[in-house]
């Protein structure tokens, strides 16, 4: 057994959540220009009533079903209701407004779910095969094979087609966007929805993969934040392979007995050498002026 | 991290129904039914409420017992008036709560406090002001290391000591890896005294300390592995126990170690949370004894919470250690003339305290006037059986050389453990 080969084949299995969460961020981002920093928050929404579904008794396609249609449910309702009034502002002013709706949201969870261990388990867990020494359940794989394949087509879907171009217009000049007849509501309310959904599904998988607690779940969009720097925001194939390169590099850690107690610290070093790179010789402002 | 131990309340009640027993009065106090209208007796509670976890179950418990006091004759006639405060885990907001209850309300003690900063941050203050703390749940050093609080509750280290002290008598472990929080005061603080009992035994012990943030537990697990240990201690809050414990499960660990745990995976939600792959595997310490008991204090402390709790407070070890903090507090105040019960007055009575006995307890709680308390060294093992625990061991002494100064203290004071 070789042991960079688990080593590796683990921080894929992290890095792939990493990279999921990261991509929808940098979707909803392309579209709207607003960094949601309730992503997270929507995920443990989603997260714990597919739990509270499962200790119902419900049929394990709807626990599958209920975080993705719960995540898209309350994203739309933000970026409906909310959002627009905040379109003129500036982006950090947006991305706050997105924060005091994960402050909400988790202070609606610790009210309902008083905080005690649970666990998601999905029958997905259950399944699973031998890689380079290390069991890979099903749901890794699945949450592996699904960064992957939005990675691709989320890609392909904001460069190639005409909603595609009409988010990114959008995201670049709003107002330009609406003279030029984009139609700005709905076009956003399908970012919002799309990213909503993806949100919901991540949280599953990270409440099963991770740890089914609220805070937990709605604080990991920090990390995932730090690989969307990595891909400054637009570039999904970056956000993408940032996740997996940080995954990896936070699970070789373990092996440099010194760092080892602080390989939680990786994703913000990465993405912090990264901007530290890419504004060399530039004045960074929280606009896109600079 | 997460909560410590949670029992619900629904173990409980299924006990007492298997018992078939109806719920006994609760009895507290002066247990005369008439309702205290006195001047009130000011008492505080610093908990962590909010933030990684609720740790507010002592709290709750105090709060549960004053209640019964209150409707039950007070303290000679004076109500209890119990301030419970939330430091958020955050050490400003600790240091603002415990000047606001030692200065501003002017309490005379603390009582059922459960905190992960309040102690550390406090200590100084405490000891300044003449006031006493007889906490609950202790998770750091500070509380045992500092001359004004107390606690029923053994604390991280004797727990994960009698853990291990357990593992190596009775299943022969040779190498123990202690999976813990990276916080120096709990979990490390823990670890590496089990690592100091492993030593002086001739055997070996190693710590893996984890971020609480981390959501990476695989790699946790493969240092487990890398390790070469024979047998894992978890030391860890039940939460994060739980995901470090299901990815053991997906590597299917189970038959390569042994497993143990400190007092969090005590908890009835556990057997539920884990699921039946660890069933007759892990064997957990709990520095009280079991919660479904049938002793009087046991017996008490249900009926109490069932009467003047809220029904979804936790039914657990650090709720025990917070009703006992509460008991052993009224019992040495009722001692007072009720017209001269000051906090000069109430200190002098808690340092009294000497040889309570319960059967929550393997030893007396006693307080006294020494640098440091730690009444509660010894403890139980209960294994994971389906659907709950089942005790595995008779109380046992934990040892370990951090004791030593306590063992002189309990000497010097005449006390016998």
């Amino acid at each position: 057994m070789n042991i960079y080969g688990l080593f590796i084949a683990s921080g894929l299995a992290v890095g792939a959540l990493y990279a999921l969460g990261g991509v929808g961020l940098v979707l909803l981002n392309r579209a709207t220009g607003i960094l949601n920093f309730a992503y997270g928050a929507l995920g443990a929404l989603g997260a714990m009533l597919a739990w509270q579904a499962m200790q119902w008794g419900a049929p394990e396609p709807l626990v599958w079903l209920l975080p993705i249609f719960v995540g898209a449910f309350f994203s739309l309702a933000f970026g409906r209701y909310i959002a627009p009034h905040l379109s003129q502002r500036e982006p950090v002013v947006k991305a706050v407004a997105t924060l005091g709706f994960a402050i909400v949201i988790l202070g609606f969870m610790n009210l309902i779910w008083i905080d005690t261990p649970r666990k998601l388990s999905l029958t997905t867990d259950t399944i699973s095969l031998n890689f380079a020494g290390l069991r890979v359940t099903l749901t890794r794989l699945i949450a592996f094979g699904l960064a992957l394949t939005v990675a691709l087509s989320m890609g392909v879907f904001l460069a190639r087609t005409r909603t595609g171009l009409m988010m990114r217009s959008i995201a670049a000049d709003r107002d330009v966007a609406a003279l030029l007849g984009t139609p700005i509501r709905r076009v956003e309310t399908l970012a919002w929805g799309l990213s909503g959904a993806l949100a919901g599904f991540t949280g599953l998988l990270f409440g099963s993969l991770v740890r089914l607690d609220p805070a937990t779940l709605t604080f990991l969009v920090i990390p995932m934040i730090a690989t969307t720097v990595v891909g400054r925001l637009q570039s999904i194939p970056i956000t993408f392979v940032a996740g997996l390169v940080i995954g990896v590099i936070e699970s070789l850690m373990t092996l440099y007995k010194p760092l080892a107690p602080f390989r939680a610290m990786t994703p913000f070093v990465v993405a912090i050498i990264t901007l530290m790179w890419l504004q060399r010789g530039r004045l960074l402002t929280f606009a896109n002026e600079d | 991290m997460k909560k410590i131990a949670v029992y619900s309340a629904s173990l409980v009640g299924a006990f007492m129904m298997m018992t078939g027993g109806a719920m006994a009065a609760p009895s507290c106090g002066l247990s005369n039914g008439q309702k205290a209208n006195g001047e009130p007796i000011k008492v505080g509670a610093i908990v962590g409420q909010t933030g990684p976890d609720d740790f507010s179950s002592s709290g709750d418990a105090a709060q549960a017992f004053f209640k019964c006091i209150n409707a039950n004759g007070g303290v000679n006639g004076r109500p209890i008036e119990f301030t419970m405060e939330d430091d958020q885990w955050n050490p400003e907001v600790a240091a603002q709560v415990g000047n606001k209850l030692v200065k501003d309300v002017g309490v005379v003690a603390l009582v059922g406090s459960g905190s992960f900063v309040d102690m550390a941050v406090n200590a100084k203050l405490y000891a300044d002001e003449g006031v006493m703390s007889m906490a609950g749940a202790c998770a750091i050093s500070d509380c045992y290391e500092s001359s004004n609080i107390v606690t029923a509750a053994g604390g991280p280290l004797i727990s994960s000591v009698g853990a291990a002290q357990w593992a190596v008598a009775h299943q022969g472990a040779k190498n123990i890896v202690c999976v813990t929080t990276n916080i120096p005061t709990s979990g490390i603080y823990g670890c590496s005294w089990m690592q100091k009992f492993m030593e002086n035994k001739g055997l070996e012990a190693s710590i893996i300390p984890l971020d609480p943030a981390s959501a990476d537990m695989n790699s946790a697990v493969l240092e487990t592995i890398a390790s070469g240990a024979d047998t894992v201690l978890v030391n860890m809050p039940g939460g994060m126990a739980a995901a470090f414990l299901k990815v053991a499960e997906e590597q299917d660990l189970r038959d390569n170690f042994k497993w143990i745990s400190s007092t969090p995976l005590y908890d009835a939600d556990i057997p539920a949370a884990l699921g039946k792959y660890w069933t007759g595997v892990l064997t957990v310490n709990a520095e009280l004894n079991p919660i479904d008991g049938t002793g009087p204090d046991t017996t008490n402390w249900r009926a109490i919470m069932e009467t003047y709790a809220n029904e979804g407070d936790p039914r657990d070890t650090f709720s025990q250690a917070g009703y006992l903090a509460a008991k052993y507090f009224v019992e040495a105040v009722l001692k007072l003339d009720p017209a001269d019960i000051n906090r000069a007055s109430v200190t002098k009575a808690i340092q009294a305290i000497s040889g309570k006995t319960s059967d929550m307890m393997c030893g007396p709680y006693y307080v006294g006037l020494a640098d440091r308390h730690l009444p509660n060294h010894a403890n139980i093992m209960m294994q994971l059986v389906d659907g709950g625990f089942k005790q595995v061991s008779e109380c046992t002494q934990v040892d370990t050389e951090y004791l030593a100064p306590y063992l002189a203290i309990e000497k010097e004071m005449g006390i016998s453990n």
